[in-house]
């Protein structure tokens, strides 16, 4: 009886047990977030329901609490003023989980567990949108503005000349250099400014010779560099048609003997991941960097070197035509999903909040570092302001200025498979193949992939 | 008297498919049918969810596919060095550890053993930030003076496979040497004191005795490390993310890349998935052939 009796009590403790895991597991977004008012919920991607019939909440998929979903937070809150009902349900998601989500959803068939509005990096607009047609929403009805956003940066979210994401944050390259290691070497940031590759190749001679430090650090088997040079002289990967534009791109060529001259004047150090990457840039073994302006955040959390940083625009090429001092590396936009029940509701939000709020984008600003590309924003005071950390310049509205120079050039569909193989062509030429030779087998591989 | 036996035997046999039928039914839902819908999805092709019939166009591309012939040359480079090293390392480590007379033996296996509870992901990165320029292994090489600068371990073709195969037998060592060691156990004690007796060494014993005693399990753990390498992902995807150059790359790092990061096209990872199985089989079986023949 007693073994009976044992037995039993715990088969109901493991049956207890398991009940309250269940319970709790499910249903836990949709309750907290309509019981909680004037709150926004940060869950770690478990759970999303779209906003219920009636319903007044909006689920958001984004990433990096520090930026984005910030942002997100701070656009709610100012939404609310107006529309004391609203609500938002932010699910923290990084970049490479929603890319993942959006297809297992898309290609399943179910849409149902998309979120309202998502997140997506604008490199990966075409590909998307043109994959999963039925995943998104036009935005024609929204009441947006795009003449308000720099052309470049609304250009990758518009396929067949619809409007299908609402700029966010900006990815204008920018040069950001050691001030103090500069004028070991007898140099300032003027002497980069506005200045061409070989300019920069001489003066990071005379860096490195000073200091023994490289001017440039980047990520191996990343072609980030390669893009940014190409879109400086509004080049692509892609023609017009689609077709790839590899082989006979002179600019692409120029570009490459560029990097692999970089490379082996040790110039450009080239690291293994991106944890390297910035920690060159954190514990100061580099005299500078070259990127989308984003990188400013990683260069802030070095507080030691505060005061030490200015910031430029990028050198440019001298035989392509064409050849600018500006280009973009990544950045995103906010997309509506079909799966959102209340489309009115999710438009009027983005419209009045980021594609409307001079005030959102003021909010953000010092504690983020999030820049805009909404051009009124430029305007404001507080990008107006001087910067301690960059030796005392007004560097924001500097960068907002540089995103309307931007030359605009063609993502093109299939941009991830034309980034991998020009990262290996790369790779392959820094180690000393012939470029030519390289190019061709990255067009080859290109269009390989691209004939399905 | 007769129908009596026949209820009673035919009962028995109704209560054991009772029993098999909710498994059965539900590895025939979760696992056949999706992979015959696979095989399917495989003879498609298209972007994303635009799909449509192509017959054998998937196979025959695969062939032509510069990149997917690399991966495939890494996975075998992989698994014709990795396989046999760590096989007959779990093997001599088993026999080790196998001695009646050593002291701690619960610890030692215990330690060779602790690598393979641990989390693919995590110590693939311990392992890229050990192998880092600044790692503790480029910081251990120039301190003693073996190199005068730091080695990029990870930047070159080769030592980054080396990498990934040092990682991979140092994962999966343990796991196969608590299988030697659980076979060991079923040969008897007094075999081993007889071969002493009549002069034969370690070696010699090991050759005669362990190793032909241990056929099945060696077959076992062939055929497993096999299956294992061929799918090798996560080492791809975390330690050098395809190796510089397409160097390391493995078939399923490229089949998630095409499915996930470039535009999709389900069928042709489809299709590459099932040549993987292909390969899986050919090799269990010519295994399978080899192992059992001379019992």
């Amino acid at each position: 009886m007693k073994k009976k009796f044992i037995a039993l009590l715990l088969v109901l403790t493991m049956a207890v047990g398991l009940m309250a895991c269940g319970g709790s597991g499910s249903g836990e977004a949709t309750t907290s977030a309509n019981t909680e008012a004037g709150e926004t919920k940060t869950g770690t991607g478990e759970e999303t329901k779209a906003a219920a019939e009636g319903d007044n909440t909006l689920t958001v998929w984004c990433w990096d609490p520090a930026f984005n979903i910030a942002a997100m937070e701070e656009a709610a809150a100012i939404y609310k003023r107006d529309n004391p009902d609203f609500e938002i349900n932010i699910v923290e998601t990084p970049w490479e989980d929603v890319q993942t989500k959006l297809t297992t959803a898309a290609s399943s068939g179910d849409l149902s567990t998309l979120p309202d509005i998502m997140l997506m990096q604008d490199n990966a607009f075409q590909k998307n949108v043109i994959s999963y047609p039925d995943a998104f929403i036009d935005l024609a009805d929204s009441g947006i503005d795009f003449s308000n956003f720099g052309e470049a940066k609304v250009a990758y979210s518009v396929i067949d000349g619809k409007n299908y994401g609402v700029p966010f944050d900006n990815g204008t390259v920018i040069g950001a250099y050691r001030t103090d290691l500069l004028e070991e070497a007898g140099l300032t940031v003027d002497d980069f400014t506005d200045i061409t590759w070989s300019e920069y190749i001489e003066n990071g001679k005379k860096v490195l010779e000073a200091t023994g430090k490289p001017l440039l650090t980047a990520v191996a088997g990343e072609s980030d560099m390669i893009c940014e040079m190409l879109q400086s002289a509004g080049a692509s990967m892609f023609n017009e048609d689609g077709s790839a534009n590899l082989v006979d791109n002179t600019t692409l060529a120029e570009v490459m003997e560029i990097y692999v001259e970089m490379v082996e004047s040790g110039i450009l150090v080239e690291v293994n991941d991106w944890n390297e990457y910035t920690e060159s840039i954190t514990k100061g073994n580099v005299a500078g960097t070259i990127n989308g302006c984003w990188i400013l955040a990683t260069i802030q959390t070095a507080e030691d070197q505060s005061g030490n940083w200015g910031i430029t625009n990028m050198p440019r090429l001298e035989k392509a035509e064409n050849a600018t001092n500006y280009s973009n590396n990544g950045g995103s936009s906010w997309a509506i999903t079909t799966n959102c029940e209340n489309p009115e509701l999710a438009m009027d939000f983005l419209a009045s909040t980021f594609a409307g709020s001079v005030e959102l984008y003021e909010n953000i600003l010092p504690t983020t570092g999030a820049l805009a590309t909404f051009l009124p924003a430029g305007e404001s005071e507080v990008y107006a302001e001087p910067q301690e950390f960059f030796g005392g310049e007004a560097i924001f509205a500097k960068i907002v200025e540089f995103a309307g120079n931007v030359p605009s050039n063609i993502t093109g569909v299939y941009y991830y498979e034309a980034r991998d193989a020009v990262a290996t062509a790369i790779t392959n030429a820094v180690n000393g193949s012939d470029i030519a030779a390289e190019i061709q087998t990255a067009e080859d591989t290109l269009n390989f992939n691209m004939g399905n | 008297m007769k129908k009596k036996r026949m209820t009673l035997s035919k009962r028995e046999n109704l209560t054991g498919w009772a029993f098999l039928t909710p498994a059965a039914i539900l590895i025939l839902i979760m696992s056949f049918i999706p992979i015959i819908q696979a095989f399917i999805l495989s003879f498609k092709t298209g972007i994303g969810v635009n799909m449509e019939f192509a017959g054998i166009k998937n196979y025959v591309r695969m062939f032509q596919d510069g990149v997917f012939m690399q991966a495939m040359k890494n996975t075998f480079f992989y698994l014709i060095i990795q396989v046999p090293i760590m096989l007959i390392l779990a093997l001599i480590l088993a026999t080790m550890l196998n001695n009646r007379n050593l002291k701690l033996k619960g610890f030692f296996r215990t330690c060779i053993f602790l690598p393979c509870a641990t989390s693919l992901v995590s110590y693939a990165i311990v392992f890229k930030s050990l192998f880092a320029s600044d790692g503790l292994i480029n910081l251990i090489l120039v301190n003693t003076g073996i190199l005068d600068t730091a080695y990029n371990f990870l930047g070159n073709a080769t030592s980054a496979r080396i990498v990934i195969i040092i990682a991979l037998i140092w994962r999966w060592t343990g796991y196969n040497m608590i299988f030697y060691l659980s076979g060991m156990q079923n040969i008897e004690y007094s075999v081993y004191e007889a071969a002493k007796i009549d002069g034969a060494n370690a070696f010699k014993q090991f050759t005669s005795i362990t190793v032909p005693l241990l056929k099945p399990t060696i077959l076992l753990t062939g055929i497993m490390s096999v299956n294992g390498t061929l799918q090798l992902f996560d080492e791809s995807v975390n330690l050098t993310n395809g190796g510089p150059a397409n160097a390391t790359i493995t078939m399923s790092h490229y089949i998630y890349n095409v499915s996930f990061k470039y535009v999709p096209n389900f069928g042709y990872a489809a299709a590459m998935s099932f040549l993987i199985l292909v390969l899986v089989a050919t090799l269990a079986f010519i295994q399978m052939k080899v192992g059992d023949k001379r019992d």
